[in-house]
């Protein structure tokens, strides 16, 4: 990927969804305007959406089977 | 260091970790959820979720114990008690444990397969009998768990999707205490799950970032995804949704959900409050253990508690 690319630009070229992802440059968690150039440290795209449950659907447990 | 759309809002360290304790303890005191003489019981999964909220819950300094349920699926169950334990060490927070496999004789993928559920349907129903009775047994007053405002968006976007009536009938931020029921709250919903993370990653609490191998490709991701496609166009949508729903629509439901639990008896097995005479989480005991029905399951959740 050509650099210097802003976050959010290159989540938007990598086809991820910028509220599904934290992305952390080093050991310092960025916002989608943070600039990555060549000499930027090891970038970590972490998803952050878990996948639940179908089953939490039903809420309160109410015996229902 | 975070910006949060939603909120028109970017974010310092400091002032984003006040701005997630605010969040509950709005959540907190405009839902009615507990308060500083409640014993807190906390359902911990080793994730974001649960993990930030109980770390929250302590800053705010309410009495919070830390419950983890073992759920024997393989290297992921083994990960995620680690986690929760590391945490619960660093807080010096009581953390009890409940394992599934050596406490009822089966895991969550051969209970599934046994009882032919789908291992989501297997494992949500025994968390939530389990969330339960170990509040109960405990002589907890409140069940809090990490549901967050994406979860809730998702869950309420499914039900729509189907007109699940009931099930709209159940979703609130708070189910009040009944006869073999803990009162159960949501402290994390006004919380997205980016917040959640970040709220992890800027404290310094190690988390399970990996997803749960049983939960690939389930329909609840699938609603989530859809929803953040509109999120992401459309800053606040999720939250206007859920929060516009709680407002408006919540209250024609809720009638539904009151008539069912006025139909409920205590399970001949365990005593928790079912509609049949057993409940299903003993039914799902016996299948999967083959154990007669009552055999294997009882009305205690044993496990010792970790300093």
């Amino acid at each position: 990927m050509a650099v210097p690319v802003r976050v959010h630009a290159m989540l938007e070229r990598l086809g991820i969804n910028r509220e599904s992802v934290l992305v952390i440059v080093g050991d310092t968690l960025v916002t989608g305007d943070a600039l990555l150039s060549d000499d930027t440290a090891a970038v970590e795209i972490r998803p952050v959406i878990s996948g639940g449950c179908d089953s939490e659907r039903r809420g309160d447990p109410g015996g229902a089977p | 260091m975070i910006e949060v759309r939603r909120h028109n809002a970017g974010f310092c360290q400091p002032c984003f970790l006040k701005h997630c304790r605010d969040q509950v303890s709005r959540a907190i005191e405009e839902f009615e959820m507990f308060g500083p003489d409640d014993r807190v019981l906390v359902a911990v999964s080793g994730g974001k979720d649960s993990l930030a909220l109980w770390d929250i819950l302590l800053d705010l300094g309410y009495q919070v114990d830390g419950l983890y349920l073992g759920l024997g699926i393989g290297e992921y169950s083994g990960s995620s008690g680690t986690y929760a334990r590391q945490y619960a060490a660093r807080r010096c927070a009581p953390l009890i444990e409940v394992d599934i496999p050596s406490e009822f004789g089966f895991d969550i993928p051969t209970g599934a397969r046994a009882a032919k559920r789908v291992p989501c349907s297997a494992c949500g129903l025994s968390k939530r009998h389990l969330f339960n009775q170990s509040a109960v047994d405990g002589g907890y007053d409140v069940v809090a768990t990490g549901h967050n405002l994406d979860d809730e968006a998702a869950v309420l976007f499914g039900n729509v999707l189907r007109w699940e009536t009931a099930y709209l009938g159940r979703q609130a931020p708070v189910l009040p205490a009944a006869p073999g029921f803990a009162r159960k709250v949501k402290p994390l919903v006004r919380m997205g799950e980016r917040e959640t993370a970040a709220y992890c990653v800027l404290s310094g609490i190690d988390y399970i970032v990996e997803e749960c191998p049983m939960a690939v490709g389930n329909k609840h991701l699938g609603y989530k995804d859809a929803l953040n496609q509109i999120e992401v166009q459309s800053p606040g949508t999720k939250a206007a949704f859920y929060f516009s729903f709680l407002d408006r629509v919540s209250p024609l439901f809720t009638g539904i959900a009151e008539e069912e639990r006025q139909g409920l008896q205590p399970c001949a097995g365990c005593g928790s409050p079912t509609t049949g005479e057993w409940c299903a989480f003993c039914k799902l005991v016996a299948k999967a253990s083959g154990a007669p029905l009552g055999g294997a399951a009882g009305g205690t959740t044993g496990a010792g508690v970790a300093p």
